[in-house]
């Protein structure tokens, strides 16, 4: 029976720290298919001058989840007449807890909105590039702190499961 | 780069807001207080809060009779009918005008968001020449502070005035006026649809380009080729490749692009046997069609002037008489509505038809 609960205690605390592990690795992957995505806006306004609704609809297309969603969302609600920065806004607040991302990230991402649709594409065209440089920045650097990061987790949490069975015993 | 670009890009999807367009053709056949009501919910989404819960509201005026909606800053919302221009209050009910509800500066700025789906930049080309159209066709009029650059307006701030014109369909017009417009033999004749602003131009041109491209067989005319150069966006009622109005079997759009450039791109991409284009009127135009006549091609066109005078002071339109390029000339007016077709002239021997 203390056997039985020794390996429990290990596997849960193991399998939670395993879980951190994922969602730090996570973070880079999503900062990357977001770059990708805002790439690809950044072509469908220069060179199609795709309206924006539409424009969402073709990224969430071409997005995995969590993206995916957030674009969904974003298209819904410009198609219900709200305006891009509100829309944008609003579903961060609704839909940020899906994601791995900082709130340092959120930031950056938040910028997107202000002055989205609202210049001619030469004007929109600079503000996503210079979004898109930032993010690639962070993504750099979140490449490397998360490897380090996940590293970490996955073995510090079976050493305090360990940590735990021995204080226990 | 832009060819490479369109067709990569999937085919985009017609979004339900497409389907909740109600095709003008649709108005017709339902009637009643229910529908008229409906009608107003679904313009009324085109504005900001304030004003579309005024237009919501609206029970005392038939939508169907409705052709214009417009706003100014600091002014009174007003609704224009074929007769009468009504004030509305806040709550939607017809007043007078100094209890009418007076729209701010925010409700101009929002309506213009939504029309524009948050997205100037897709519309900045139409912005410079001060109009947009709506899915469906609906056109809408924008002046405000224009920015110039180089002498070329560059872009539009502070709208002070908007106009949204609803467009009809009114079919059957069309059918009348056709036998007058063929020559012996069946032939389509050169024809030139003249009338004064909001007289039903584009509506006529409209049920012409129809008729013409599907074939009246009781006339004895054939279906034919017709390309149309929907500068404005207004004739097809173009949206995301997918046009709003029926305009035949046989009839191939050319959507957004100048009629100088347009006609020659579609006669050598289309081989049209009509091309039919709405505001014949600019020099480059005429050059243009001029090039696209020698290659036998029948011309369908409008332009503005309330009556033949009138045309042959227009130094374009009176070149364009003077060569004898159209065989015929419809004068359109508002005397008994919009749509009253005033006279139909063969300008080869200036009869009366």
């Amino acid at each position: 029976m203390e056997i039985l609960g020794c390996v429990g205690i290990i596997a849960g605390c193991g399998s939670l720290g395993l879980w951190l592990a994922n969602r730090i690795r996570r973070r880079p992957v999503e900062l990357r298919e977001l770059l990708m995505a805002l790439a690809l806006l950044d072509t469908e306004i220069v060179w199609g001058a795709t309206p924006l609704p539409e424009a969402f609809g073709i990224l969430k297309e071409r997005t995995k989840e969590p993206w995916q969603g957030f674009f969904a969302e974003l298209q819904n609600r410009l198609q219900r007449g709200e305006s891009a920065n509100t829309a944008w806004n609003d579903t961060f607040l609704v839909q940020s807890s899906l994601f791995c991302l900082k709130n340092e990230d959120w930031q950056v991402i938040c910028d997107v909105s202000k002055g989205l649709g609202r210049s001619d594409r030469q004007e929109q065209h600079k503000q996503l590039e210079l979004i898109q440089r930032q993010l690639s920045l962070i993504k750099e650097q979140a490449g490397i702190w998360s490897e380090k990061q996940a590293k970490m987790w996955s073995y510090l949490g079976f050493l305090c499961g360990i940590a735990g069975v021995l204080i226990l015993i | 780069m832009s060819l490479h670009y369109t067709l990569s890009v999937q085919a985009p999807k017609i979004t339900s807001d497409l389907l909740n367009v109600t095709p003008p053709q649709r108005e017709k056949r339902l009637s009643g207080r229910d529908f008229s009501e409906g009608l107003w919910v679904d313009t009324a989404k085109w504005f900001g809060k304030d004003v579309c819960s005024v237009l919501e509201n609206i029970k005392d005026i038939s939508f169907s009779k409705v052709e214009e909606i417009r706003l100014r800053v600091g002014q009174p919302l007003m609704v224009l009918t074929p007769d009468k221009d009504y004030f509305i209050s806040r709550e939607g009910g017809v007043c007078s005008p100094d209890k009418a509800y007076l729209a701010s500066r925010e409700d101009l700025a929002s309506a213009l968001e939504r029309m524009t789906h948050s997205s100037v930049y897709a519309a900045e080309e139409d912005l410079k020449k001060g109009f947009l159209t709506l899915p469906g066709g609906h056109r809408v009029g924008v002046v405000g502070e224009t920015i110039l650059n180089q002498g070329h307006i560059h872009t539009i701030k502070h709208v002070s005035s908007l106009n949204l014109r609803i467009a009809r369909d009114i079919t059957g017009q069309g059918l009348k006026l056709l036998p007058s417009l063929m020559g012996g033999g069946g032939v389509f004749c050169h024809t030139l649809l003249i009338s004064p602003p909001r007289a039903g131009k584009t509506t006529l041109l409209r049920d012409l380009i129809r008729l013409i491209s599907n074939g009246v067989s009781q006339l004895g005319l054939r279906g034919q080729t017709v390309g149309v150069l929907d500068e404005r966006g207004e004739l097809a009622g173009m949206w995301q490749g997918v046009p709003t109005y029926d305009l035949g079997w046989r009839t191939d759009v050319l959507d957004g692009c100048p009629k100088a450039i347009g006609m020659s791109m579609m006669v050598r991409s289309m081989a049209p046997q009509v091309i039919a284009m709405d505001e014949l009127g600019h020099a480059d135009d005429v050059a243009a069609l001029f090039d696209a006549l020698r290659t036998g091609v029948k011309i369908l066109s409008t332009a503005h002037a309330s009556s033949l005078e009138e045309a042959r002071k227009r130094p374009t339109l009176n070149h364009l008489l003077e060569q004898g390029v159209f065989e015929r000339l419809v004068v359109l007016s508002r005397k008994h509505g919009p749509g009253t077709i005033d006279g139909v002239y063969d300008l080869e021997t200036g009869r009366t038809l």
